[in-house]
């Protein structure tokens, strides 16, 4: 819209240019993308609907299995939405430079993976229609509900985080919401007009705005750590060998990372190829987070080999018949898990040629969130299957209604993801030519300045 | 907080050396209670609704084989596992020391169900019905469950309700033996026995002191109402 | 009144801003816009303390405060025993507590961020959708001399209006303009011009 006068190697308006490119108008085949993914949150929508006007008995579970794929979509979701906001602030934080161009697509994935995993709650319930008798509320019925119940913090830990990170999302989309605004006509234009709060970008807003990202950085790190703590402790408290271990919280939340990592790699990946975003998404980013993910995988290897090991060596009989009837009806999943979730990330990540080779990382990170995803079944199904009455052990397969549901989730996030992707800027523009100003800024104008490039 | 606010603390002795393993008690918990007739396909996927089970187990080796069998129902916890892990309250403990279970609360989380050690919450994944003249037998006293919501063993709380009132209404505590779970009641070796632990007196009590006394699972620290009893010496049956 | 002038580069921009100071004006009265962040004192001086911090301790505060009326107080308003635990428990409320003081906390950040930016403002501005595309604004809010101005809090008036401000604002507009072209501007643009 606006002409490009400014001399440079790669002008202001040639970066707002590419990197905006995702909100150029779409193409058939993104309309042909987002039919698909509606028709199966469709499919999802019938069988949950399916699910409530008929009854439960379309599910798999039973006595003593009552938490199936639910559940374990529930766990998984929320352990997702992890590293986006946390990873983007603890980069943040520790203002690694490479961050500013994965910043977006990482929080957005939060928000997204958040919103579908708090659904799994109610989508489980017994009888959805009254899931309101959860909110505390004053009402008619004189109920309140029992906030010595771990589900109630559950939802208030899900409640503030969706929260959180919706606004983390927003403070950081800020400036590009600006700039987006300037470049823009028509409905685009008013919604960002709005949306950009009439930020003009003045010395005192940027100072303001720089606290205030530090500042939201630093309070989102422990909701994340207390959101998947809260998680693990829907677990952690029961009396259900198995579940009732003292690992479980900070296990969950390194396996939240480990999942949410992966599945940000996974995503940068894609985004990378679709918007075309080579010169910003470059090896240099895959290799660190790599690192990332090699660490992060050290340390859920670690956590899972403490709370077998424990388990293996007391050799306490209910707790023990849990462990190897898992090993038993689950090798094949449960050898794939360590595969896919230690194996593999461990020895590929450690070379630097295999993390800067973009097929590899889409492989490992894939495989990471298959392995999270078995890993999430096999604490919750196998525990249920074997609890204390041996009279009443039974097992649990997922029926076409789970699995439908599953694709539904699966399917809604991505076409929210695709939407967003439409709406809004899919790379934080001012983060990258911030640092692109940095390197040039110099010796300038008034001041001299040590360039970005030289801290590094 | 003050423990019991009541004078009555409900419990149960099932003498093991007893029970025979007959089934009664299964069919009158399901006559009284209005608990859903399940077939074959319901047990065979796990989800029977009944209350109260008999586990049978095998001991010995072929020939000398011998049925042990273990009447399981709601263990009525003082410590209940079940009863702080319901977000709505519809599982409760009632100054009596019973477990409630308020079914038009319940939404169904299921939670309690995986929470109790014993597996005795049963969940309503069908839509139940009593296709006609089956409901003429549903008993006014006891509501029917709908699907999606938990149900267990309530100690035939209706039963109780109805001796509090008789007992208040000629002014008197009620008294040892008055009140009889329908399981209690038709038990014909007479191996259930109900009554109110407070009552140090009353034939429940002085039987859970018996020497044979043990309780399920009692390592978990869940205090059941119930007491087991179960001599050393060889099964009879 | 506010007078703005579009630069296409950070050294023309900070000629005018020098060009500024020596006519009289003070370095209050200037402020960039930019599209993105220079470091401090590259084009304008501003200031970096913040009071915004405060209203997230305030506000989470009030939060642990709302957290734990709602899950001992209303617990304890709404007695029902559970599983031999107390009705006001420890860990569950510290959790709730926890959880609603964070939340308060986040939220209180951008209402706080809001507050002190002064966003978003139902005046409309001057600007240029050109900042968008790397050009730098040099903004100069014209007061005269018997204007009562707000300037903040520990600042004098003669501290954030400048000399010039004996000028009627007109004057002082045109002179800023007059500034900012020789200095290289693409253009100015002059807030309600009568």
């Amino acid at each position: 819209m606006s002409e490009p006068i400014l001399p440079a190697a790669k002008s202001s308006s040639q970066l707002n240019d590419e990197m905006l490119s995702s909100l150029r108008t779409p193409t058939w085949s993104w309309y042909a993308l987002a039919l698909f993914l509606g028709a199966v949150v469709a499919w999802g929508l019938y069988a949950f609907g399916y699910m409530l006007t008929t009854d439960m008995s379309c599910t798999g579970l039973n006595r003593p299995v009552m938490w199936g794929v639910y559940i374990v979509n529930f766990v998984f979701w929320i352990g997702l939405s992890h590293s986006g906001t946390m990873v983007s602030a603890i980069l943040r934080l520790s203002r690694a430079n490479w961050r500013r161009p994965i910043l977006r697509a990482a929080e957005a994935m939060t928000v997204f993976t958040v919103a579908v995993g708090g659904l799994f709650p109610l989508i489980h319930l017994g009888r959805n229609w009254v899931f309101f008798y959860l909110i505390p509320y004053p009402n008619q019925r004189g109920l309140w509900p029992n906030f010595r119940s771990a589900l109630l913090w559950d939802a208030t830990a899900i409640f503030t985080y969706i929260i959180g990170s919706s606004l983390f999302l927003y403070l950081g989309m800020l400036p590009d919401l600006a700039v987006a605004r300037d470049r823009s006509s028509g409905w685009r234009f008013k919604l960002y007009s709005v949306l950009a709060m009439g930020w003009r970008g003045a010395a005192r807003e940027w100072a303001i705005f720089h606290q205030a990202s530090t500042l939201m950085a630093a309070l989102i790190i422990p909701v994340a750590v207390s959101v998947h703590s809260i998680v693990a402790w829907d677990f952690a408290v029961t009396v259900i060998p198995g579940w009732h271990s003292t690992i479980f919280p900070p296990y969950f939340v390194i396996g939240a990372i480990h999942s949410g990592v992966a599945a940000v790699i996974t995503l940068m990946i894609i985004i990378r190829r679709v918007f075309h975003l080579e010169d910003y998404l470059t090896p240099l980013h895959f290799d660190n987070m790599g690192k990332l993910l090699l660490v992060i995988a050290l340390l859920w290897s670690y956590a899972y080999f403490v709370e077998v090991q424990t388990t293996w060596y007391a050799h306490e009989p209910i707790e023990w018949e849990v462990f190897s009837f898992m090993a038993d009806k689950y090798a094949f999943l449960l050898l794939f898990m360590i595969f896919a979730n230690s194996v593999l990330p461990i020895v590929a990540l450690c070379f630097k040629r295999l993390r800067r080779s973009i097929a590899v990382m889409l492989v490992v990170s894939v495989l990471i969130n298959v392995g999270m995803f078995i890993e999430r079944f096999l604490i919750i199904v196998p525990s249920l299957s074997h609890k204390n009455m041996p009279f009443v052990w039974g097992t649990y397969r997922p029926t076409w209604v789970e699995l439908s549901v599953t694709a539904g989730a699966f399917a809604g996030f991505a076409l929210m993801y695709t939407l967003f992707a439409k709406c809004f800027p899919m790379v934080a523009v001012t983060d990258v030519r911030e640092l692109e100003a940095q390197k040039s800024v110099v010796r300038l104008s008034r001041t001299r300045l040590q360039s970005s490039a030289e801290k590094e | 907080m003050e423990k019991m606010t009541s004078q009555y603390r409900w419990g149960m002795v099932v003498d093991l050396d007893r029970c025979t393993g007959c089934g009664a008690c299964v069919v009158a918990c399901q006559a009284e209670n209005n608990v859903a007739i399940c077939g074959k396909k319901e047990i065979s996927e796990g989800r029977n609704m009944h209350w109260l089970r008999i586990e049978r187990f095998w001991v010995g080796k072929y020939p000398d084989v011998r049925a042990r069998f273990l009447p399981v129902l709601c263990q009525h916890c003082q410590d209940a596992p079940c009863e702080p892990v319901c977000p709505v309250y519809a599982s409760y403990h009632n100054p009596d020391g019973l477990n409630g279970q308020v079914y038009n609360r319940c939404v169904g989380t299921r939670y309690c169900g995986n929470n109790c050690p014993y597996a005795v919450r049963v969940f309503n994944f069908y839509n139940h019905e009593w296709p006609k003249p089956l409901d003429n037998q549903l008993s006014p006293d006891m509501t029917v469950r709908t699907r999606g919501v938990m149900e267990k063993c309530t100690f035939c709380v209706q039963r109780i309700r109805r001796a509090k009132e008789d007992a208040k209404s000629e002014n008197r505590a009620i008294r040892d033996g008055e009140i009889q779970p329908a399981c209690a009641q038709t038990c014909p070796t007479d191996a259930l026995v109900f009554g109110n632990m407070a009552d140090p007196r009353s034939r429940v009590a002085i039987l859970s002191r018996s020497p044979r006394r043990f309780r399920l699972l009692e390592h978990l620290g869940t205090h059941p109402s119930i007491y087991y009893l179960k001599g050393g010496g060889r099964e009879h049956v | 009144m506010e007078v703005l002038g579009i630069f296409s580069d950070k050294e023309s921009a900070g000629i005018a801003v020098e060009h500024l100071i020596k006519e009289g004006f003070v370095e209050r009265q200037i402020t960039s816009l930019t599209s993105v962040a220079y470091p401090d004192g590259v084009l304008v001086r501003t200031e970096q303390r913040t009071w915004f911090r405060w209203f997230t301790l305030a506000c989470g505060i009030a939060g642990a405060g709302a957290g734990f009326l709602l899950a001992a107080g209303t617990a304890w308003l709404y007695p029902v025993k559970t599983g031999d635990k107390p009705i006001i428990a420890f860990y569950p409320t510290g959790i709730v507590t926890y959880e609603l003081t964070m939340l308060f906390a986040l939220v209180g950040t951008i209402i706080g961020m809001f507050l002190e930016m002064g966003l978003p403002t139902l005046r409309k501005r001057v600007y240029d959708p050109l900042i968008a595309e790397g050009y730098i604004g040099i903004s100069v809010s014209i007061h005269s001399g018997g204007e009562a101005v707000a300037c903040g809090a520990d600042v004098l008036p003669r501290e954030c209006i400048g000399a010039v401000a004996a000028l009627p604002p007109d004057e002082q507009a045109s002179r800023a303009e007059e500034i900012m072209k020789a200095a290289g501007a693409v253009r100015t643009i002059a807030e309600d011009r009568i």
